[in-house]
């Protein structure tokens, strides 16, 4: 079983909240974000995630078959969904990270805020998921 | 309906000539919406514009009781529809006071009239080592094409520079002209920066060395009256869904000479005079450039729209947005961490700024909780934003039904959004 536990963390906090309050929250992770530094060294092409309207960045780790992701982003929104979507998802497995959809997503609750940035967190998951499959193509090929 | 529709709170923003804002905005339906609880403001025009009544209603008059083919059965459903959709031809030339309907083109939008240019204009008449002159604020829409065609035929394409208010450098461009140029495409307003780009000086300098002259109308068609012959312009293009019609519809307007010496841009049906296999022959201009089932409902939108404009007048719209435009730039600049780009003297009502510290992205999110809808972005223009030294800008492009208390709604949404990511 995933363990979803920060997702689910969020999921009950943003359903307190009506739709400026979410929007203060997610700018409040997006600041809380910067406190915790993103190596400089991965803010470039290869780690950019392209498509978006502000600059997205995402690292990936893999450690005991787990995958393990870190965001950033030069906007504060951005940064502050980047980042639920990496802490939310962190630790599962490359199947279980397979079956999140865009029913994860929606279960946010941001769509009220603009459909656009949920569209947006939709190909950071989906890029995520690439990012996981790559890496355990690349182990199973060592 | 919100409270800004209501005609009393809007009186005061009358100008001399009786323009009556309130009376305009009660013609776009989409301006009594409300998003995230608030009135929406729209100052996004410049991206597209809202659609008046008048162009809503005829579309659907034609969807619901006169649709059919044009140009084609004797029956009366196709020759009425024939007569209106022609109709809209010359509505199109007296808008740009062409000379002859047969000067107006119709296309999908500006971008398929500029490459129908390159692909028939440029094929024919450029050969390797001739030049094209465009501006460094151009859309990409009159890049890329001129690109294509640079890589197809090794012809150079020149960017005459601009200063750093957003107005042409007129000497450079002219030294330009002087490397080989066989053809100058050029905005006549900037999407982003909002200047006006000389256009008499453009194609007189132009002219004094018989080289023909294209202007991309896109914008200066919906703030400024725009007359071809007094420009003496060899090409002219826009596209009409900022002109407050539909999508799908663009024009181009050609002098006759050069429409006539040009070959088709599609093959198809209503563009061909007479078809057999071994040989088919093509129709004057400008059936020749359209193959294929035209925009029929849109064409009769944009000519709706253009006469909707029309009632009102564009002496009497470029006046109101001017003092918008006024306005808009005294309450940006008083802000402290706002950067305006553009501030040419000849400007339409087009404002592109960041607030300083504060990525665009951010703000228009800011703007948007407020109701107001901005672009934010590059604009399609890469090249210029580059040489504004920036990865993109807010813009606010006001048009005829925005207002000066939609301004100050706007930079109150600045100040929140300076509270809470300043």
């Amino acid at each position: 079983m995933a363990d979803l536990s920060q997702y689910q963390e969020y999921v009950e906090a943003l359903d307190l909240l009506d739709e400026e309050g979410r929007f203060e929250y997610i700018i409040d992770i997006g600041k809380r974000a910067d406190k915790i530094p993103f190596p400089a060294d991965c803010m470039d092409d290869d780690h950019m995630m392209h498509g978006c309207m502000s600059k997205v960045w995402i690292i990936h780790e893999i450690e005991s078959d787990r995958h393990y992701f870190r965001g950033q982003s030069d906007a504060i929104i951005v940064k502050g969904l980047v980042t639920m979507m990496t802490t939310s998802f962190s630790g599962l497995t490359i199947s279980e990270l397979g079956l999140l959809t865009l029913d994860h997503v929606r279960g946010l609750n941001l769509g009220a805020l603009t459909m656009q940035r949920q569209v947006g967190m939709m190909a950071m998951l989906k890029h995520m998921q690439k990012l996981s499959r790559q890496a355990d193509l690349a182990a199973a090929g060592d | 309906m919100n409270d800004i529709n209501q005609t009393s709170h809007l009186t005061c923003y009358n100008v001399e000539g009786g323009f009556d804002v309130g009376r305009v905005r009660q013609d776009f339906p989409i301006l009594g919406r409300q998003i995230h609880g608030k009135p929406l403001v729209y100052f996004d025009s410049g991206a597209s514009a809202q659609k008046p009544r008048s162009v809503i209603d005829a579309m659907t008059e034609v969807l619901e009781a006169q649709y059919t083919n044009v140009h084609r059965g004797a029956h009366y459903l196709s020759q009425t529809l024939t007569d209106r959709y022609e109709g809209v031809r010359g509505t199109i030339a007296r808008l740009l006071n062409a000379p002859h309907e047969d000067n107006v083109v119709i296309t999908r939008n500006a971008t398929e009239s500029i490459n129908l240019v390159a692909a028939t204009y440029g094929r024919t008449n450029l050969r390797a080592g001739d030049g094209i002159v465009i501006s460094a604020m151009e859309h990409h829409a009159n890049i890329v094409p001129w690109q294509l065609l640079r890589d197809e035929l090794g012809i150079d394409l020149q960017v005459a520079p601009i200063d750093d208010r957003g107005v042409l450098d007129l000497d450079a461009y002219s030294t330009l002209l002087d490397q080989g140029t066989k053809l100058v495409a050029m905005t006549h307003c900037s999407n982003v920066l909002g200047s006006f780009t000389p256009a008499k000086d453009i194609i007189r300098l132009a002219h004094e060395r018989g080289i023909p002259v294209l202007l991309d109308g896109s914008q200066a068609v919906v703030h400024s009256a725009i007359d071809v012959q007094d420009l003496d312009v060899d090409f002219y293009v826009f596209t009409g869904h900022k002109l407050y019609g539909p999508t799908a519809i663009g024009v181009l307007y050609g002098k006759a000479d050069l429409l006539a010496k040009m070959p088709p841009y599609q093959g198809g049906g209503e563009m061909i005079d007479v078809v057999t296999f071994e040989k088919t022959t093509f129709k004057e201009p400008p059936y020749r450039f359209e193959a294929g089932t035209p925009p029929i409902v849109e064409a009769i939108g944009l000519g709706t729209a253009i006469d909707y404009v029309a009632s009102i007048g564009m002496d009497k719209i470029s006046k109101y947005e001017q003092a918008l435009l006024a306005y808009a730039t005294e309450r940006l600049l008083a802000m402290p961490d706002i950067r305006l780009f553009g501030t040419a003297p000849e400007k339409a009502a087009i404002l592109s700024f960041i607030q300083e510290g504060i990525h665009p992205f951010d703000t228009a999110a800011t703007l948007d909780r407020f109701g107001v809808a901005v672009r934010v972005g590059q604009h399609c223009a890469e090249p210029l934003m580059a040489r504004l030294g920036v990865d993109g800008t807010l813009r606010a492009s006001l048009a005829m039904y925005n207002t000066m208390d939609e301004i100050d709604i706007m930079i109150e949404a600045l100040e929140r959004a300076r509270k809470l990511f300043g």
